[in-house]
């Protein structure tokens, strides 16, 4: 045991030399930026290794070790950034001393930024596993780390098990300072959410951390990331420069990896080749099936910021030859927008005229002006065949320089941002959201299939619904929207026979207990709004019709039980086809009800939708059996999955032609 | 847009970003779906080939943000957000279109009259 602590100690004392290695660089390059980046790198991982220290769930544990890992990766980055900055410093100092070559203009290219969304990872799993569910559910935790220079970023963990069919990482990671030749590193790292982290086991942890913690991942990160380009004086002692600390807990490893480059950027949906490491023996495998989608979007400065703007004095070639308009002109984008004043382009209003600047543009210094003697520059496009060239003018000879340069800049950012620069490519910041949003777990495809009462139908049918309520007035106007046609309509049909003094049919909105055929109160039907109650809510008033009397008793059967309104809904639609509709539910005025979501109960102001009773015997003659078996328990909601089982017999029901609102 | 089985499926698509609308809780995108590889597709009004299984937009809200964004009734929905449509379920299809974490999609649509367009351009 003891030589395991001697160990540690001196591992620890390692590690904190490093530390003040590291910070005595930064020190020295006197660039308080990195260096209280390091050090606030330092002190998250201080607290990872704390929590993992002390934390008991798996969850946390996890947690903690993914933040440790991003962590280390950051501060590895930023280690080796100070190499460079240290580097390129000696080398400046050296080149000013030997020589005194003047400042080589080396144009560069404007940064940009660079986003990456909708991360997405398809899995392969053998079909034994999935489907037929055989053997334990081997859970992993996976999650990405996204490297661009020494911007470092990781999404939120996600649990995978064998009913997944794809990772999907819903972040979106935006990353602000990125040249065109960016390269964006993302790493999949996994770890198998089933192992005995105990502290028990330490001195073989310890040991097997000495010997795997600096050899494959770190080790291949630690030469990756450190790697110094022209000779550096700590080249040797680069590789021991961050030991892994030694504290039990979950150990994330490299799954996959990709790079990903201004080639990959695209304004649409990619997919890319993973290169995968790791096989099926170890612990942390997931069957990925090779290869990543994802949105990757840049937007480069020269896009969407000004670039260059002054006034200018412009004539149009071929137009009136001494007309010369005075404008102030932005070079912006693919465009050279000149607006009449230079308030315009707060007060949003549009530009007198735009000139295109895209990469067919030509542009040509051109003879001096002899009355004013100065340059002007002409700028020639094409338009549909047509050349057209416009000439334009600067104050002085420094401004129309400058104007030069402007452009000249902003042919070479458009020959580096190559396709970014076709069109700016929107780039979506995550809104905000409530952190208390807690994801189910993702099912498998056979568990999608339940449909949960808070149903998206159910919720936009209550949209409409509001929505008709307040246009319900207008409608006096006769401005309706299509869509009101149905409630409209919906009396004619509700004429359809009700048996009205048959009391268990009407509480079919409510649910009742099967052992109380009388009436229970309804005090929802009878706040519904009068609006929409074009179908009404008390059924007394209709009269019963002779026309389905001799249904009566199978109805007498399911009308004892609860009758959710959603099965009057399925009723009501059958009852359309049946009176020649049509099979495919497509009434001009498409109500959202088609999907035959479950609406939940106290919800009567969609009464309108609700339906007589004689549909109901409809369903039952068009072979729609009632499920009279599972309405066995009383008083209020059904249970959803009695409701979503008729839905989905809806559903599955191959007569149908469903339609959803979205 | 007939489709051969095992041969790969090309079209004439055109991008069309949808912001959903919030209303309250619920983000909504002003359009109704139809269509599924479980669905009988001899129902569908909008298909050519009668034996295409994929979602079609049904019906499309006047003034939603679907309309704003350009969709129009009758289009095939190709592709959603990078998850593919041509091969879902009708539940699926509802599904992708309605993550409550996104705000915005980006679909593929495809329409009669896009070919009819390239056709023409190119004689």
């Amino acid at each position: 045991m003891d030589r395991y602590a001697d160990m540690e100690d001196k591992l620890r004392i390692l590690e904190d030399l490093n530390m003040m290695y590291i910070r005595q660089i930064a020190l020295s390059l006197q660039d308080s930026d990195i260096q209280k980046k390091i050090d606030h790198e330092i002190r998250m991982r201080d607290g990872a290794c704390k929590l993992l220290a002390a934390c008991t769930q798996r969850d946390q544990a996890l947690e903690a070790s993914k933040s440790l890992l991003t962590c280390n990766t950051r501060i590895m980055a930023y280690m080796s950034e100070l190499q460079r900055m240290k580097e390129a410093q000696v080398m400046q100092r050296v080149a000013r001393r030997s020589s005194e070559a003047g400042p080589t203009d080396d144009r560069r290219p404007c940064k940009g930024k660079v986003a990456i969304s909708d991360l997405r990872i398809p899995l392969m799993w053998k079909d034994t596993e999935y489907f037929k569910n055989k053997g334990e559910l081997h859970r992993c935790a996976v999650f990405c780390l996204l490297q661009m220079g020494g911007e470092i970023h990781d999404t939120d963990m996600v649990m995978v098990d064998r009913t997944l069919t794809d990772i999907c990482f819903d972040n979106t990671i935006v990353f602000n300072e990125a040249s065109p030749g960016f390269d964006l590193r993302v790493e999949l790292y996994s770890c198998s959410s089933e192992e005995d982290y105990s502290a028990g086991s330490t001195p073989r942890k310890l040991a097997s951390k000495l010997s795997s913690s600096l050899g494959r991942s770190a080790g291949k990160k630690l030469r990756a990331a450190v790697d110094p380009g022209a000779g550096s004086p700590t080249g040797g002692g680069a590789t021991l420069l961050l030991p892994v600390p030694a504290v039990a807990g979950p150990k994330y490893h490299l799954l996959a990896h990709t790079s990903l480059s201004l080639a990959h950027v695209q304004d649409n949906f990619r997919t890319h080749d993973l290169i995968t490491s790791g096989n099926e023996e170890c612990t942390y495998w997931v069957p990925l099936y090779g290869s990543v989608c994802c949105r990757l979007a840049a937007q480069p400065d020269c896009m969407n910021q000004q670039m260059m703007s002054g006034c200018l004095k412009v004539k149009q070639l071929g137009g009136d030859p001494q007309s010369s308009t005075n404008v102030y002109g932005v070079l912006k984008g693919t465009n050279l927008s000149c607006y009449h004043r230079q308030e315009d382009i707060e007060s949003n209003v549009e530009p007198a005229f735009t000139i295109a600047i895209n990469k067919e543009t030509r542009i040509r210094a051109s003879e001096k002006d002899p009355d004013s003697n100065v340059q002007s520059i002409s700028i020639s496009n094409l338009y549909g065949g047509e050349e057209v060239t416009h000439t334009v003018s600067a104050d002085s000879r420094q401004e129309t320089h400058r104007w030069m340069e402007a452009f000249w800049q902003h042919f070479y950012d458009m020959s580096q941002w190559k396709q970014c620069c076709d069109d700016l490519m929107k780039i979506d910041l995550p809104s905000p959201r409530k952190a208390a949003l807690v994801t189910s777990k993702q099912g498998s495809l056979y568990h999608e299939m339940v449909i949960d009462t808070a149903g998206d139908i159910g919720t936009v049918t209550d949209i409409l619904t509001r929505r008709m309520q307040e246009l319900e007035l207008r409608s006096q106007l006769g401005t309706s929207p299509p869509w009101m046609s149905l409630f409209a309509e919906s009396p004619g049909r509700q004429r359809s026979p009700r048996l009205a003094g048959h009391s268990p049919r009407t509480p079919r909105r409510l649910p009742r207990s099967p052992l109380s055929p009388s009436r229970c109160p309804r005090p929802s039907l009878l706040s519904s709004d009068a609006s929409l109650t074009s179908d009404s809510d008390s059924p007394c008033s209709t009269s019963p019709c002779s026309r389905h009397g001799g249904l009566a008793e199978p109805l007498s059967l399911p009308s004892s039980r609860f009758r959710p309104r959603t099965l009057s809904l399925d009723a009501k639609l059958s009852t359309l086809r049946g009176r020649g509709y049509g099979g495919a539910l497509q009434c001009s005025c498409q109500p959202p009800t088609s999907s035959l979501t479950p609406i939940p109960a106290q919800r009567v102001s969609q009464a309108t939708l609700s339906c007589s009773s004689s549909t109901s015997s409809n369903s039952s003659s068009e072979g729609r059996r009632s499920p009279e078996s599972l309405d066995s328990s009383p008083f209020s909601r059904p249970s959803s999955a009695r409701r979503s089982l008729r839905s989905m017999r809806a559903k599955l029901d191959p007569r149908n032609w469903l339609q959803s609102q979205v | 847009m007939s489709f051969i089985p095992g041969q790969p499926v090309t079209a004439v698509v055109q991008r069309i970003e949808i912001r959903k609308l919030r209303q309250g809780e619920h983000l909504i995108l002003g359009f109704s779906i139809g269509g599924g590889i479980d669905q009988d597709p001899g129902q569908n009004p909008f298909s050519e080939d009668k034996s295409d299984k994929g979602i079609y937009v049904t019906r499309v809200t006047p003034g939603g943000p679907a309309e704003v964004a350009g969709l129009m009734m009758g289009d095939k929905v190709m592709q959603v957000n990078g998850w593919d449509m041509t091969m879902v379920t009708h539940d699926q299809a509802r599904k992708r279109l309605t993550k409550k974490n996104e705000d915005v999609v980006r679909l593929l649509v495809t329409r009669k009259s896009l070919e009819q367009a390239v056709r023409h351009s190119m004689m």
